[in-house]
């Protein structure tokens, strides 16, 4: 309604240049340039502004590089035995797999309260915004709060982890469940089917797919979180003997080997993820 | 007998909306809604079983009102009227017969549809269907792998596997070549006849509406304008039917808004 | 897969049985997970809820530990730079190697595998090895985060970078070499600005996990707010802690809110 809106004050305004200016630079351009300047200024000061705790660069670097060699040419045991390090990888794998399982499946029922087409949305708008809340809050910091409930150990670790896997699956998943199409779920409330009979009969055969790259790649991010809840909160797994290698006993070569072990651990799921993905695009 | 008593509809714009509906279609027939797109033709088959909620009116479905019903009656009616649509709206990644057997998941309990438990007997009535569509032999393919025209005879499958009294088809053939069109035209005029079935189908091609209806229900602005036997319609009442006059009229009106 | 059952009973009882053997073998992978970490899943989840209870009771921010928020705020902002110029610093060098790893535009095949090699390298050991690597070198200072940071942002930009850009239309390039275009103005005019928003968004994907993953490197390094967490935890102020975790969820939000943002912009 420009013609009714009220007559502005007069203010000196630029005459508009006559001939017309050919711009290369649309608005996402300039918005784009403005955000990576803005980046890269925060960087520079934080990069000036770094506590660098008076370290002499070249005498760090050095001494990584004979950490490093030590490691990766020179691999070893140390105090530990071979047999209890593939234990304790084990245990980490482990660990994995039951915080996905749980995470998954208590996930799936909260994610049908998340997704906008099967739930009022003031279900769905809540329930995500204290799982978006749950996710903010990292992993290992659920991990330690639940410690000092439960005490230090593998039942702090297990809950901590799953906690913040069912928050991101209920993310991944509720958004897979808003994907299938509204017209195939109204078909069957027209011929009188009831809520769960359509959630399990058409909404889960359409979204198998989605569910496992989804769940899988929440495998992947739980073992690395496994590692790391061994380390900073000591459940007994490979991350424990990685930190009492690499900042008590200072053994490098034990480090090096338990590295050589996670990157195994690492292509073999790599190695499994390409053929599931190969498996679900054979089939659609 | 399907009888529709002074229905109305209101929505924001004049578009789809319903005024004083008043219509039957009988057993054993096809009935045709035919109408400029926008008309409302959607929106009267959506009405019927209650996915669209109307305002006022009566739908009597053997002389019981559709609109009166609770929540578990209305779960319940639903499962004797079946419905297809333009899109199939199959779960595709399922088979064929799977997704013929989802009609019977109406007239299940929680659990048993859940878990999609069927009984014998349903399974060989779905694979009979199934046959009865001419569709035997793709039973066990999955539907994103079948042509548009297969998916809609597994749709008609589906809808009868509810033994339903009625079948609300919404646009069926707009989706479908020629060839395709007449094997689902000829099979719902079959099931019309055969099971003493009320047919009721959406469509725009008048064509086909003459070639394959028994009645014919016009419609143009929400109003219906005919009704009657397909053999009185003729080129004055098409021209009643499709005048555009109503159609200036909505944008003049939306304009004095 | 076969597309003929002798009947409708006989596809039903062969679906059941895959879907029984999957069952099962999920199963036993969760009861034998759970023996093998020694884990309780009935009394364990028992004690959530008196753990949430607890949580709310010790946790919630008093007055006193409005006294903490100096400190705070200046770790959680000194975290939060660690966690960007890591990023930026990490993606420059991601960006070059993507483009002389990518299938479109790399100068020689040799490049592409030593690269590709590299960067899985990178991406597959874990942060807490890194933090480990680098502690005794760099010892408890921000650079040491920093670093840890920079080398497991580098292996998975450099992955996402090189997918981008050979997911670009390789017609595009045809059409500017077509016109005489040399290789770095091929990259510099074609690849980078057709690339340019996906890959921003790649960016800040990896700052939002970063100042994540810069809280558990901080932990493990003795730096930065996971530090300052550890040490309240450590010696029972949970309150203090507990603001940490609030303060933390908010910066995390804001950061995801203003992303989506700026992606929306970008796009």
């Amino acid at each position: 309604m420009i013609e009714n809106s009220q007559p502005k004050p007069k203010t000196i305004q630029p005459v508009a240049p006559q001939t017309k200016h050919v711009s290369l630079v649309t608005r996402p351009r300039k918005i784009l340039r403005g955000v990576l300047a803005g980046l890269a200024i925060i960087t520079i000061y934080s990069l000036a502004t770094l506590n660098n705790g008076n370290l002499v660069f070249a005498d760090a670097f050095k001494s990584l590089g004979v950490n490093l060699n030590a490691m990766f040419l020179h691999p070893g045991v140390g105090q530990d035995t071979f047999g209890q390090l593939l234990r304790a990888l084990v245990t980490s794998v482990s660990l994995a797999m039951l915080t996905t399982l749980l995470g998954a499946v208590i996930a799936f029922f909260i994610a049908v309260g998340a997704a906008r087409n099967l739930a009022p949305s003031w279900l769905a708008t809540t329930i995500k915004a204290v799982m978006a809340f749950i996710r903010a809050i990292p992993t290992i910091l659920w991990v330690l709060i639940y410690s000092v409930v439960m005490g230090l150990g593998a039942s702090a670790a297990v809950v901590g982890l799953t906690f913040h896997s069912v928050a991101y699956l209920v993310k991944a998943y509720s958004e897979s469940i808003e994907e299938t199409s509204q017209d195939t779920i109204e078909a069957l409330k027209a011929s009188g089917v009831g809520f769960w009979p359509i959630v399990f009969q058409a909404i889960l055969p359409s979204i198998v797919p989605a569910l496992l790259s989804w769940t899988f790649i929440r495998f992947e991010i739980n073992f690395a979180n496994a590692v790391a809840v061994g380390a900073a909160a000591g459940a007994d797994d490979i991350g424990y003997f990685l930190f009492m290698a690499g900042s008590f006993y200072f053994n490098f070569h034990e480090v090096g080997l338990i590295v050589y072990l996670l990157l195994a651990v690492a292509i073999v799921l790599e190695l499994v993820s390409m053929k599931l993905r190969g498996h679900y695009l054979k089939h659609n | 007998m399907l009888k529709v008593i002074q229905l109305d509809k209101t929505y924001g714009s004049n578009k789809h909306s319903l005024k004083n509906v008043n219509f039957t279609a009988q057993p054993g027939e096809v009935t045709a809604i035919i109408g400029p797109s926008g008309a409302g033709k959607t929106t009267i088959l959506r009405s019927i079983n209650q996915l669209i909620r109307d305002d006022s009116g009566q739908i009597l479905l053997d002389g019981q009102d559709i609109r009166q019903a609770n929540k578990a009656g209305l779960r319940k009616i639903r499962h004797h009227i079946g419905m297809i649509f333009q899109n199939y709206n199959l779960i595709s990644p399922l088979t064929a017969l799977e997704n013929v057997l989802h009609g019977r998941l109406g007239a299940k309990s929680t659990v048993a549809g859940m878990l999609g438990l069927y009984s014998n007997e349903e399974k060989t009535e779905a694979l009979e269907l199934l046959d009865e569509v001419g569709l035997k032999e793709y039973a066990y393919q999955r539907c994103d792998q079948l042509s548009g025209g297969q998916q809609q005879r597994v749709g008609i499958a589906r809808a009868l596997m509810q033994h339903p009294k009625m079948i609300l088809c919404d646009e069926p053939i707009a989706s479908l070549d020629p060839k395709s069109t007449k094997i689902v035209m000829d099979i719902l005029r079959r099931l019309a006849k055969d099971k003493q079935l009320i047919i009721l189908i959406n469509l725009h091609q008048v064509d086909i509406a003459m070639e394959y209806a028994d009645h014919v229900v016009g419609i143009n602005s929400g109003a219906i304008v005919f009704e009657g036997a397909t053999k009185t319609v003729d080129d004055d009442v098409l021209q009643k039917i499709y005048r555009q006059t109503d159609d200036a009229k909505t944008v003049v009106s939306a304009n004095e808004n | 897969m076969k597309t003929s059952f002798q009947s409708p009973q006989q596809f039903f009882r062969q679906r059941r049985l895959r879907l029984s053997v999957v069952l099962i073998i999920l199963i036993g992978i969760y009861v034998t997970s759970m023996a093998l970490v020694n884990f309780q899943t009935w009394t364990s989840i028992a004690k959530i809820p008196a753990g949430l209870i607890w949580l709310f009771h010790n946790f919630i921010p008093t007055e006193r530990s409005i006294s903490y928020l100096g400190p705070i705020l200046y770790q959680l902002w000194r975290t939060l730079l660690v966690s960007i110029s890591s990023t930026i610093v990490a993606s420059l060098f991601a960006l070059i190697f993507a483009i002389l790893g990518a299938k479109t535009t790399t100068p020689s095949p040799v490049f592409r595998i030593v690269i590709r090699f590299g960067a899985s390298l990178l991406r597959n050991i874990p942060v807490v090895a890194w933090a480990m690597i680098l502690l005794f070198s760099f010892k408890q200072s921000d650079f040491t985060g920093f670093l840890a940071l920079f080398f497991m942002t580098l292996g998975y930009l450099t992955r996402a970078f090189t997918e981008t850009i050979e997911d670009l239309d390789a017609e595009k390039l045809q059409a500017l070499q077509a016109v005489g275009a040399n290789y770095f103005q091929c990259v510099f005019c074609g690849v980078l600005p057709e690339a340019a928003s996906t890959l921003t968004s790649w960016v800040l994907y990896m700052i939002e996990n970063n100042l994540r993953d810069a809280t558990l490197v901080g932990l493990l390094t003795g730096t930065g707010v996971g530090f300052l967490f550890d040490y309240y935890f450590k010696s029972f102020r949970y309150d203090a802690a507990g603001l940490i975790v609030l303060l933390i969820a908010i910066l995390v939000i804001l950061l995801e809110l203003t992303s989506t943002q700026i992606r929306r912009a970008i796009a």
